[in-house]
């Protein structure tokens, strides 16, 4: 390192702008890094968040839970099995607040009362069988149209009324604020789109492990297990979401990559005379590979750790309601993938280094 | 019997084969003494920085033995002649070479550093090297704000910096005007003589050979002893 920080104390202008491109792509990664899982917990955190192992759907839906549709009897077999399970029926829709015109985009979910699925509340109070007309609330209808506790809010469709009764957090499908409600609301809302009279339900949701998943799919026909992510997954927009910012991450990678490895084989060329010299004097190859990865690896962790500090101030500037959440293990996860991706790109100068001859240094004016 | 430092015995240099065949060296003999200041002149192409080069342990013969100190250098992996190099040899190149970005201090603490000196001694011996060749006030200065010739007194405090055996300088004054030239071969001469070490100069510059010992005159390959011109 004898070299490595002699040689960059003395470039000074050099080593920055190359930090500062680093610094810039760390920051961008970072970034888009945090819009996608922020978009991710936005779009799906309901399925993320869900207190189950499992959903069983009907199956040739694409796995979609809006698609599926299963009936009652489905419940009672799975539950013959000796599984824990609880209906879940998914709706979206939109409600309006008792006396006013406001349209909201919401998500219905349906399931037992006192079922495992019933998210915890923050504020109020959760579903009660007693009280089929109570409903538990995203707290983003709280934050964003300021929803309270004992409003009422009207379906748009059945023209059913719901009560505030409590807010719970975490609980979106695609992009749109879940309210729970109860099974026997479920039941009076569903009879408003279909007229049969027979309630169905769009998912089973199971707690257990792969064995449970084994016995359910081998006893039961037309129905697909599929888990969480899954399900996830099939939200509709959510793949096109993460596949387009995933895919800017990839490429920042790989911009990173060439980046750096351009400018050290650029620099490694200009120093060839020298390297020669050096390994004329008595610098093993190997002291001085060690040098330009210090170099790198020294510009690398710096850079990175500016592009840490930089998302973190943007992060701050953002307007509120920009979904955006970075979580450590993704900040250590991908401060590693691009050091590791800096690393990678010197190779080719390395390659370099080991090829100059110290034979170099004797006879060549330069 | 003198000590040799340096001995070529039988050495033959032949680049590239078939017809592309050049002979560089033709079976060399030749021995430096302790204190001895030898000059290599030629004209161009006849073989001195080839010369040099084997004598430097940068180029393995193509057949003969070298030896150096009384140590066989003949057949040594490219690792140990590196060793052999950092130990025992010192380098003064046709340009000063000196690392860019290291000050004058640092160029030599850097040799220290490869021959795992330790730092207070090593730094000892920088003062005193500075002193001697007149750069007390250039220490912390980089090699862009050093003349010509302070570059190659740099080298030259450089190449003593590991005690070495041998210093082989290939035209260290070509880059100078002859005044500076001749102040520098002299402080090499004299460097040389002090410390019971050995010398060996390629040079085109007839004016230094005065300061020489011992001039060897090299004619495609072979190697021609002449009188010194004292
Ligand atoms: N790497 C090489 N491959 C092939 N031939 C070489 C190589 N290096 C030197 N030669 C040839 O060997 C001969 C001696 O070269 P050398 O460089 O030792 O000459 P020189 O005396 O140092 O010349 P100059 O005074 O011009 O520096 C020349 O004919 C040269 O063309
Ligand atoms: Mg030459």
């Amino acid at each position: 390192m004898f070299l490595a920080v002699r040689e960059m104390k003395h470039s000074k202008l050099r080593y920055l702008l190359i930090g500062f491109i680093m610094t810039l792509i760390t920051c961008l990664v970072f970034i888009i890094s945090g819009l996608a899982s922020g978009l991710s917990s936005d779009n799906g955190s309901s399925i993320q968040n869900m207190n189950a192992d499992y959903l069983v759907l009907e199956s040739d839906v694409d796995t979609r839970l809006d698609r599926s549709v299963l009936s009652e009897e489905i419940l009672d077999e799975i539950q013959d099995l000796n599984v824990d399970a609880v209906p879940l029926g998914q709706q979206m829709t939109s409600v309006t607040r008792d006396g006013m015109d406001q349209k909201m985009d919401v998500t219905f979910f349906a399931t037992d009362a006192d079922g495992f699925l019933v998210p915890s509340v923050v504020k109020g109070k959760g579903l009660d069988a007693g009280h089929p007309g109570h409903v538990l609330v995203d707290e983003k209808l709280k934050r964003e149209e300021g929803l309270k506790i004992g409003d009422v809010l009207k379906d748009e469709i059945s023209g059913e009324k719901l009560k505030v009764a409590g807010f719970t957090e975490g609980q979106t499908f695609s992009h749109t604020p879940v309210i729970y409600i109860t099974n026997e609301k479920w039941e009076k809302i569903q009879q408003g789109f279909s007229k049969k009279g027979k309630a169905v339900v769009n998912a089973i949701a199971i707690q257990g492990g792969e064995d449970t998943v084994d016995k359910v799919e081998s006893s039961l026909e037309n129905v697909e297990v599929v888990s969480k992510e899954e399900a996830l997954e099939s939200i509709p927009s959510y793949q096109a979401e993460q596949t387009s910012l995933n895919m800017m991450i990839a490429f920042l990678f790989v911009i990173a990559a060439f980046v750096l490895a351009v400018f050290f084989y650029v620099i490694t060329l200009q120093k060839t005379q020298q390297f020669g010299v050096l390994k004329a004097l008595g610098a093993k190859t190997g002291y001085l590979a060690g040098n330009l990865i210090g170099q790198v690896i020294l510009l690398s962790v710096i850079s990175i750790g500016m592009g840490v500090g930089c998302t973190f101030g943007i992060q701050n500037l953002f307007p509120e309601g920009i979904p955006f959440t970075i979580s450590n293990q993704m900040l250590v996860q991908y401060s590693l993938l691009l050091l590791a991706v800096a690393v990678l790109g010197s190779l080719l100068s390395l390659f370099r280094v080991v090829k100059v001859d110290a034979i170099e240094a004797i006879g060549r004016v330069e | 019997m003198m000590e040799e430092k340096l001995l070529f015995q039988e050495i033959s240099k032949v680049y590239g084969d078939g017809n592309t065949q050049v002979t560089a060296l033709d079976h060399v003999t030749f021995g430096v003494q302790a204190g001895e200041f030898v000059a290599v002149v030629g004209p161009s192409g006849s073989g001195k920085s080839t010369f040099l080069s084997i004598a430097g342990a940068l180029l393995s013969p193509s057949s003969g033995s070298l030896f150096l100190n009384g140590q066989d250098l003949t057949g040594l992996s490219s690792k140990q002649m590196t060793q052999v190099r950092l130990n025992h040899i010192g380098f003064i190149f046709q340009t000063s070479n000196l690392v860019p970005y290291l000050t004058v201090w640092d160029q030599l603490m850097l040799i220290a550093k490869l021959a795992k000196v330790d730092k207070k001694q090593a730094g000892e011996k920088a003062d005193q090297l500075l002193s001697r060749l007149g750069l007390e006030k250039r220490k912390h200065h980089y090699p862009e704000a050093l003349s010509g010739g302070e570059r190659q007194r740099v080298a030259i405090a450089r190449a003593w910096m590991n005690d070495p055996e041998i210093i082989l300088a290939d035209e260290p004054t070509a880059s100078l005007d002859s005044q500076r030239g001749r102040t520098v071969v002299e402080m090499l001469s004299e460097e040389v003589h002090a410390r019971k070490k050995a010398a060996i100069m390629v040079t085109h510059d007839e004016r230094m050979l005065d300061l020489c010992d011992r001039v060897v005159n090299i004619m495609d390959g072979r190697l021609i002893e002449k009188t010194a011109t004292a």
